[in-house]
């Protein structure tokens, strides 16, 4: 079994994903106290703010929503790594659950001058998956292609049909990724040195996460790089 | 005047409890509390609250037992029992309705803003129930 050391102490991988999950799931319970102060507070419920005490708080609150997105990223770490990865398949409306992710990614795309366009090519049936999983998948993907792009980015998104599959893409003119990254960009926890720089606050599991949830969904994903010119993530679904 | 309608809050963290029975006690519900799943169980027979707010990692006995237990016991049975608890996983959601919960909240994802709103929804369908 592979070994990792940490301090005088080695670790089998699987106690490591033991104890990961085990302190995220207990980091959960202070982290949903913490956000629920926070949200009494902004709310005035216990009397007015000033604007700057306001400010404050609503920047303590987004911080602590990346925590729990952080831990929930862990905990579903583990369980790609322990097998327990549930999806709850049902038939859904991928259009439409793309079109979501595009939506509520708007404010962030706008504020890091990036443009997200949709082509829809042909009817796109509905689809027997998670929504909820496949959902997190395009938003990563989406997330990851604004974030990792300098100046004016150009996210063009399709969805179309190839033959018994659904093919989602997601092309950027962002960073790239070079060839000697390539192999690893799947690998949990991994995070490129490049991308670093422009996101200091990754975790290195999106990728890895997604890669689980569409491989389960029955798809496959890959992508497509140029250094400096941009990236292209693909995805497939089948229809059923 | 109405009478105070009375939630029971079942939930061993005591820094939660205290931001649920505020934030309730605000809104002007009566909030009884139980820090362990036997004596929340105890507090449902003995106090026959109008709602129950129930976490599932509890000491003594579960969260999933206790909603068990109340739902083959006839005096409370019709007592709408709300989840709340930071088990997220589909199949812990599906065992929480099967068992015969109203709603499932999970902490890390609802507003605490939100809950006086959910708790009155259910109160208002459980008096119409009763009708």
């Amino acid at each position: 079994m592979p070994k990792q050391t940490i301090g005088h102490a080695s670790l089998s991988e699987k106690k490591i994903t033991e104890v990961t999950s085990v302190i995220s799931h207990q980091l959960k319970t202070p982290l949903a106290g913490i956000k629920s102060s926070l949200e009494i507070l902004l709310s005035d419920d216990l009397g007015p703010l000033t604007k700057s005490q306001k400010e404050y708080l609503e920047l303590t609150l987004s911080g602590t929503i990346k925590m729990i997105q952080l831990v929930k990223n862990l905990l579903d770490a583990s369980r790609v790594d322990e097998n327990r990865m549930q999806l709850n398949s049902e038939r859904s409306d991928f259009v439409k659950l793309v079109q979501e992710v595009i939506s509520d990614l708007a404010s962030f795309a706008k504020a890091k001058n990036s443009s997200i366009s949709l082509a829809i090519k042909g009817d796109i049936p509905f689809l027997t998956i998670d929504p909820t999983r496949v959902q997190q998948v395009v938003n990563n993907l989406i997330y990851n292609a604004i974030r990792y792009t300098k100046g004016k980015g150009d996210i063009r998104v399709s969805i179309e049909r190839d033959g018994d599959n659904i093919l989602f893409t997601s092309l950027d003119n962002g960073i790239g990724i070079s060839d000697k990254e390539k192999k690893k960009i799947f690998t949990k926890y991994y995070r490129s040195p490049r991308g670093v720089v422009l996101a200091t606050d990754g975790s290195g599991l999106g990728l890895f996460i997604s890669k689980a949830i569409i491989v389960q969904s029955g798809g496959k994903i890959w992508f497509t790089s140029k250094l400096d010119k941009g990236t292209t993530f693909y995805f497939t679904l089948p229809i059923r | 005047m109405d009478q105070k309608k009375k939630i029971l809050l079942i939930e061993d963290d005591k820094f939660l409890l205290k931001l649920y029975s505020d934030k309730l006690n605000r809104e002007g519900f009566e909030v009884s509390m139980a820090i362990t799943g036997e004596e929340g169980l105890g507090k449902v027979a003995a106090e026959k609250p109008d709602l129950v707010l129930l976490d599932i990692i509890l000491p003594q006995k579960n969260g999933f037992d206790i909603l068990s237990e109340i739902k083959l016991n006839s005096a409370t049975k019709n007592i709408p029992v709300i989840i709340l608890t930071n088990l997220g996983q589909d199949s812990d959601i599906k065992t929480g309705f099967e068992l015969g919960a109203v709603d499932y909240l999970v902490k890390t994802d609802f507003s605490i803003t939100k809950l006086p709103e959910i708790v009155r929804k259910y109160l208002a369908s459980s008096a119409q129930h009763k009708r």
